[in-house]
């Protein structure tokens, strides 16, 4: 394409510097903005809405975690603590006594994280999620070390997934029941997710107020002060 | 500027003497981007000789490649130079399917073309806003910076970063695209075409500018091809070479080819007026690129974004020397496996570094004063220089 104007003078033979007819041109596009409204937004005031995969924060669910430390294995910098205890739980009706991984400690350095998302990626239970929230600054760099207190009180602000471009490849889950429908004819009208399968955000279907489980002694140390920043903008 | 003015202090008889002075430009001199630091020796205002010291922010970014996965390496490999994130992160991953002899689906390749052409146009609308401002002109940069918000609202919207995007990965993209994301890429790139004129005019269009800039610092061809200056800047020299027609990766092959929209920008002035034409011409081609991108993507067949990866990823052994054309030049990754899931070693040829080195040939002769025209327009990222 060639969207130059035909009369710049920038291009071609004529290299020149020209008599002022540019600083003029310079000063009316100025001028033309300047009663254009501004582009930026006063940002505490107003705050900024946030895509859905916006990378702001790491958020814990913790009972989803099983201690298995492939996200602090695979950590670029290692920024992920993780500590814990193997509890037995007793045996209940005749069954054998089995042994379970408590977590006792999940910690995130915010100071080293390179914000890369690949624990979330590797997390093979759904523990860890990213958040849009971001203003979680600190004076001392120290305290950019969040425990899982922290980390799961920002599971509020986890916005659902995007629905997908048409073009994408149905998710795991949708053609999963697809697949499944035909083997059970009967139970296809609770199913029927097939009118619009694309459509259908899958994957996130945590209720983060309401966490399953009898973990729930210690309160949320942060009600967050404010709204979710995008809950389902999409 | 062919007969460079000079003032000449006299004093009774005649001239001082001026002695040698040695004038440290950097590293935090405010009209350095980052920390590259010169030192120039003066005599009077004439420079007499120049040397680039780069490594100030040496990160060491090819000694931690070799002790990452392939994944992991994505995550450093895109801040080099980190305003051209994504295409720092492509070389990678070109490189490990191609040693992996690995298919990418279609629709991944289109998807990454065009965010690559995205990212050239973000990374060269920095340069249009921060050369003007080296000079003195400060408007510029906000209309650039406007555009650039324009740009990155869609590649946060389907990276969730705006500048370290990871959003590649070896086989294909991370997800795929948002419902709706390619109507608002075609919206962006038309909202940033048609004010683009504006900024054109506020860059290569003021007088002032191109005073500062015509005839600065004339690069010839032969001293490019000789410090292996590459991208934008040899372009500008006459320069004919790019990788997206030259060799093409990706998706350039059909852009670049007969009837494609992609073409190359050359200039043979040399100067830094040159350079900055290349720049607004390619953003431009860029835009074309995206938007015919944007066309096929939403064309393409229902399909994966990307090839599902073992647990544990081995790249066979042997070497492989991939490059890809980057914003500011050839940016290439010479990758050395011997069959494990880190490489042995992972060799990065950046393109700054060559294109600063020239620095040295090309300032001597020069006013000071002219120093931060050549040295600007020499459109380098710190971090690419120092690795």
């Amino acid at each position: 394409m060639s969207a130059q104007a035909s009369d710049e003078p920038t291009r071609g033979p004529d290299r020149g510097i020209g008599l002022g007819g540019g600083l003029l041109r310079g000063l009316a596009t100025t001028a033309r903005t300047l009663l254009r409204p501004a582009h930026t937004a006063e940002y505490p005031d107003v705050q900024p809405e946030l895509p859905p995969r916006s990378r702001g924060v790491i958020a814990l669910l913790q009972e989803n975690c099983t201690v298995c430390m492939l996200c602090a294995r695979e950590c670029p910098d290692w920024c992920i603590y993780i500590d814990s205890h193997k509890e037995t739980l007793p045996a209940v009706g005749g069954g054998r006594a089995r042994q379970r991984n408590v977590l006792d400690r999940f910690a995130i350095d915010f100071s080293l994280c390179m914000y890369c998302g690949i624990c979330i990626e590797v997390c093979p239970f759904d523990a860890l999620f990213w958040s849009p929230e971001f203003e979680y600054a600190e004076f001392d760099i120290l305290d950019l070390v969040h425990e899982k207190e922290r980390l799961s009180g920002w599971l509020a602000s986890v916005p659902p997934p995007p629905q997908l471009d048409q073009g994408a490849e149905e998710s795991k889950e949708v053609a999963a029941s697809a697949r499944r429908i035909p083997a059970d004819p009967e139970q296809s009208p609770p199913v029927a997710p097939e009118s619009q399968p694309s459509t259908e955000p899958t994957g996130l279907r945590l209720h983060p107020r309401q966490p399953p489980g009898p973990t729930s002694t210690q309160p949320p140390t942060e009600p967050p002060t404010q709204p979710p920043l995008t809950g389902g903008s999409s | 500027m062919s007969a460079p003015h000079e003032l000449e202090v006299g004093l009774g008889a005649g001239a001082l003497a001026t002695a040698d002075m040695v004038l440290n430009i950097g590293p935090q001199h405010p009209a350095t981007h980052g920390v590259l630091r010169l030192r120039i020796v003066l005599d009077g205002e004439r420079i007499t000789s120049a040397e680039p010291m780069v490594g100030y922010m040496h990160r060491g970014a090819e000694k931690l490649f070799e002790v990452r996965d392939y994944r992991q390496i994505v995550v450093l490999a895109n801040r080099h130079d980190w305003l051209s994130a994504f295409a720092n992160e492509l070389g990678v991953v070109l490189a490990t399917e191609q040693m992996l002899g690995m298919q990418v689906p279609e629709r991944a390749v289109w998807a990454r073309t065009l965010l690559a052409e995205l990212n050239r146009v973000l990374s060269h609308l920095v340069f249009l806003g921060s050369y003007p401002l080296e000079l003195g002109a400060i408007t510029p940069v906000f209309h650039s910076f406007r555009e650039r918000e324009e740009l990155q609202a869609v590649m946060e919207e389907i990276s969730g970063g705006r500048m370290h995007y990871m959003f590649n990965r070896v086989g294909g993209l991370k997800e795929d695209l948002p419902a709706g994301w390619l109507a608002r890429v075609a919206a962006a790139i038309a909202a940033v075409r048609s004010r683009l004129p504006d900024l054109e005019n506020l860059v290569v269009g003021n007088e002032i500018l191109r005073g500062r800039t015509l005839g600065v610092g004339v690069l010839s061809r032969e001293l490019a091809v000789a410090y292996g200056v590459s991208g934008p800047i040899g372009r500008a020299s006459g320069l004919d070479v790019d990788l997206r027609r030259d060799d093409p990766y990706l998706a350039y092959g059909r852009l670049f080819g007969p009837d494609g929209p992609g073409r190359v920008v050359t200039r043979t002035e040399g100067d830094s007026l040159a350079r900055l034409e290349v720049l607004v011409e390619q953003v431009h081609v860029s835009l074309d690129l995206a938007e015919a991108c944007v066309d096929t993507l939403a064309s393409l067949p229902r399909g994966p974004i990307n090839v599902k990866l073992p647990k544990v990823l081995k790249v066979p052994e042997g070497h492989l020397y991939r490059w890809t054309e980057n914003p500011l030049g050839i940016n290439g990754y010479y990758l050395v496996s011997r069959g494990e899931k880190t490489p042995w070693r992972l060799k990065l040829r950046s393109a700054s570094f060559n294109n600063v080195q020239v620095l040295s040939r090309l300032l001597p002769g020069n006013l000071v004063a002219d120093m931060v025209s050549i040295m600007g327009s020499m459109f380098f990222v710190v971090g690419d220089v120092d690795k």
